[in-house]
């Protein structure tokens, strides 16, 4: 059978165009490598989940390779399974959507033309993007609708235009020390925002509202109110999903890609064949697909004749930070209101999403805070150092670890700003190392740009100083050019000009009439946010397209 | 399991049991051995589908150099020292890279044991979890995964 269109990856990227095809009556295949978990699969087993990692392939099977450029610009080179350094998020239907926390922010007008706004940069490849935040608005709003962003539109100074008044949802419950959080901010001057989530606080679209489990991030959502692609968008449509099938090489003419050749968990090899197909397998392993599937026509990799697949990778910039509230400065009812588990906090400072420093205008970003994780055998693993990083054991660690943890609390951040796309960070494949089916594997070529720790640097202060106010203690912060693998995107850009880009406007391949990349390759650069609301929205953007098209 | 040959009858895993209760001894209001069971739980991770060779090896070495430790500074294996003399030792290698990485490796080990889902066989009646104020996450884990 010939579909209409193949799908390759199920996650945010790949989902709503499964979506909004099929739902239009067109055949559509999704081929996802992970497996196939439906809610009732879901639990909160802290040893399987974040311990032994069973969402990500083993390393020893599947890994990457890591060159990190050094600062005399030689390069050290690591294997993933020998440093233990992962770059898997999520490999099952829906992808690493599963394991989100849903803090979702759209992207800003001017994230749209940073080069038009902010001007070149020495050493990066700054862009501005070939559609307006007006181009997305219409679909960021159908986000909220079908996904389910939920929340309060808080009014401030770098608030986004909104076709909307109010968010479709009502705002999930927080915890006491919200407000905390807000009368803080307001003593500092400081605007906190509502942050939206992509979470249902009450039952909807077929799905039910938060249960306040605890354990949101990397964990799957046993409720189906995360809004993940397998929750909101898979389940919701008729697409014929084909699990543990990896996708290894797509075969082409001059002008269209004919078939897309998948493994099945036996290693035995399968064609589907389609009008249409759509790469989606999360940044990274997008173009490392491309990048392996060679031809006569296409020598250097499909879409590649060009050489521009793979370039230009961005993750999001910035780090993390945190501070410690013990009960020794709280009352009573501030210390019932610090424990209570399950409910969010949900705040996040973007007051300097633009910013002057020493009269030169910034892009800065978005600062979300939230409870450290509750995972607690991380939490019981990190008291066993003493002050001086000896490691303890004994009486004197049981009675480190309970003090600790009954009688104090982490509240952290998180700091989202650009990573500068440079010449230096980039994927491709390596000519020796192959995974478990014999492909070439991905190397991930990683440079992170000076200017994005000297952002981060200025916005982790400003995090800093809400905790100070609000009494906490230990505060601290980790900026750093180390990039977190679960916010990844570029390798194949949209824009106008074939020549410094893999994508069209539309996401379509210049160089074939039938592939389309939708997960967040196309991204030229990042904003200051995570990235999920602008994949999703883009990804319903380019299904408009495609309907029209077929 | 090598190590054994070395140093007579005595098996890795006995000497890691007798290291589990040297780093995390009875405590009056603190989780038991029994209620931990942190030697069956570190007999799983040695047989575990998702724990890699090379960090299994980890662990059995580090019963090797535990006792070339021991015998260097006491002329007996681990297993023959008095508890003070135990302490000495762990005190001895925590101030190599391996050595600090191996008690870390086995505390991780048996706190996982204590605090990981009671389905695994550890963390009997959560006495773990009830011990630090800790409500597990709903849904609870109907399967181990090993
Ligand atoms: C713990 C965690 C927390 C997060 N929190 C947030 C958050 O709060 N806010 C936010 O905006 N974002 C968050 N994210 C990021 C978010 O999950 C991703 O941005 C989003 O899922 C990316 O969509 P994608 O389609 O590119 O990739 P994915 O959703 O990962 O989907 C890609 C799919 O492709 C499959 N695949 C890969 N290669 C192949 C192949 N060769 N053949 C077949 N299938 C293949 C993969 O198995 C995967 O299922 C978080 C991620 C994680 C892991
Ligand atoms: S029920 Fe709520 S808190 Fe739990 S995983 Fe789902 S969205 Fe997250």
């Amino acid at each position: 059978m010939k579909y209409d269109v193949c799908i390759i990856g199920s996650g945010a990227g790949g989902a709503p165009i499964a979506y909004e095809l099929s739902n239009a009556g067109f055949h559509v295949v999704v081929l996802e490598k992970g497996n196939h978990y439906r809610e009732e699969d879901f639990s909160k087993d802290e040893l399987a989940v974040s311990r032994r990692d069973m969402f990500t392939p083993l390393l020893k099977e599947e890994q990457h390779i890591i060159n990190e450029r050094n600062k005399d610009g030689s390069i050290t080179r690591y294997e993933g399974s020998e440093y233990d350094w992962s770059f898997w998020n999520g490999s099952m239907v829906g992808g690493s959507s599963n394991l989100m926390s849903g803090f979702f922010h759209r992207m800003k007008p001017n994230d749209f033309r940073l080069k038009s706004v902010y001007g070149e940069i020495k050493g990066a490849n700054v862009v501005d993007w070939p559609i307006s935040y007006e181009d997305l608005e219409p679909y960021y709003a159908k986000v909220e609708k079908i996904i389910g962003v939920s929340g309060v539109v808080t009014k401030h100074k770098f608030a986004e235009p909104r076709s909307s008044l109010e968010f479709p949802y009502p705002a999930l419950e927080v915890n006491g020390v919200t407000k905390w959080f807000d009368a803080s901010c307001k003593i500092l001057g400081f605007e906190s925002i509502h942050t939206p989530r992509a979470i249902l606080s009450q039952g909807a679209l077929g799905r039910s509202g938060c249960s306040y489990s605890n354990f949101c991030g990397s964990y799957g959502c046993a409720t189906g109110a995360k809004g993940s692609a397998s929750a909101a968008l898979l389940q919701k449509c008729k697409a014929k999903i084909v699990p543990e099938a990896f996708v290894y090489k797509l075969q082409s003419d001059a002008t269209k890609i004919i078939s897309a050749h998948y493994y099945d968990k036996d290693l035995k090899s399968h064609a589907i064949e389609a009008r249409i197909f759509v790469v989606a397998a999360q940044a990274i392993e997008s173009s490392r697909l491309l990048l392996n599937s060679k031809n006569k026509y296409f020598p250097n990799g499909i879409a590649n004749n060009n050489g521009q697949v793979g370039k230009n990778l961005i993750f999001s910039a910035g780090g993390v930070g945190e501070g410690r509230f013990h009960f020794d400065s709280l009352t009573k009812t501030q210390q019932e209101e610090l424990m209570q588990p399950g409910l969010f906090l949900n705040r996040s400072l973007q007051d300097w999403y633009e910013y002057k420093d020493a009269d030169k205008s910034y892009k800065g970003g978005t600062i979300d805070f939230l409870f450290e994780h509750a995972n607690i055998i991380s939490r019981a693993k990190r008291e066993f150092y003493d002050a001086n990083g000896n490691i303890m054991w004994g009486t004197a660690l049981q009675k480190k670890i309970h003090k600790t943890l009954t009688t104090s609390r982490v509240l952290t951040f998180e700091v989202f700003n650009d990573w500068l796309p440079t010449d230096y960070c980039n994927v491709s494949v390596d000519k020796k190392l192959q995974d478990k089916y014999g492909v070439p594997v991905g190397v991930i070529n990683l440079y992170g740009h000076p200017h994005d720790l000297k952002v981060g640097s200025f916005l982790a202060e400003k995090a800093k100083k809400v905790l100070e106010n609000m009494g906490a203690k230990e505060i601290s912060a980790s900026i750093s050019a180390s990039p977190p693998p679960n916010l990844v995107a570029g390798g194949c850009r949209f824009a106008n000009d074939a020549r410094n880009s893999v994508l069209d406007v539309n996401c379509k391949a210049h160089e074939l009439d039938n592939l389309y990349v939708t997960d967040a390759s196309f991204m030229p650069t990042g904003g200051s946010v995570p990235y999920t609301w602008t994949i999703y929205a883009n990804s319903f953007r380019v299904a408009d397209h495609i309907v029209k098209k077929l | 399991m090598s190590g054994g040959k070395l140093f007579g009858a005595v098996s890795p895993l006995q000497t890691i049991e007798l290291v589990q209760q040297d780093l995390f001894p009875s405590t009056s209001n603190v989780p038991t051995t029994n209620d931990i069971n942190a030697y069956a739980y570190l007999v799983t991770i040695l047989h575990h589908s998702r724990v890699s060779d090379s960090h299994k090896a980890f662990i059995r070495n580090g019963v090797q150099w535990l006792n070339e430790e021991s015998i260097k500074m006491y002329k007996k294996t681990y297993m023959q020292l008095l508890s003070q003399e135990r302490q000495n030792v762990l005190k001895n290698i925590a101030k190599y890279r391996w050595g600090e990485n191996w008690i870390d490796t086995i505390l991780t080990y048996i706190f996982e044991a204590m605090l990981g889902d009671p389905i695994y066989g550890g963390n009997k009646n959560q006495a773990g979890w009830k011990w630090l104020h800790h409500k597990g996450g709903n849904p609870r884990p109907t399967k181990a995964l090993v």
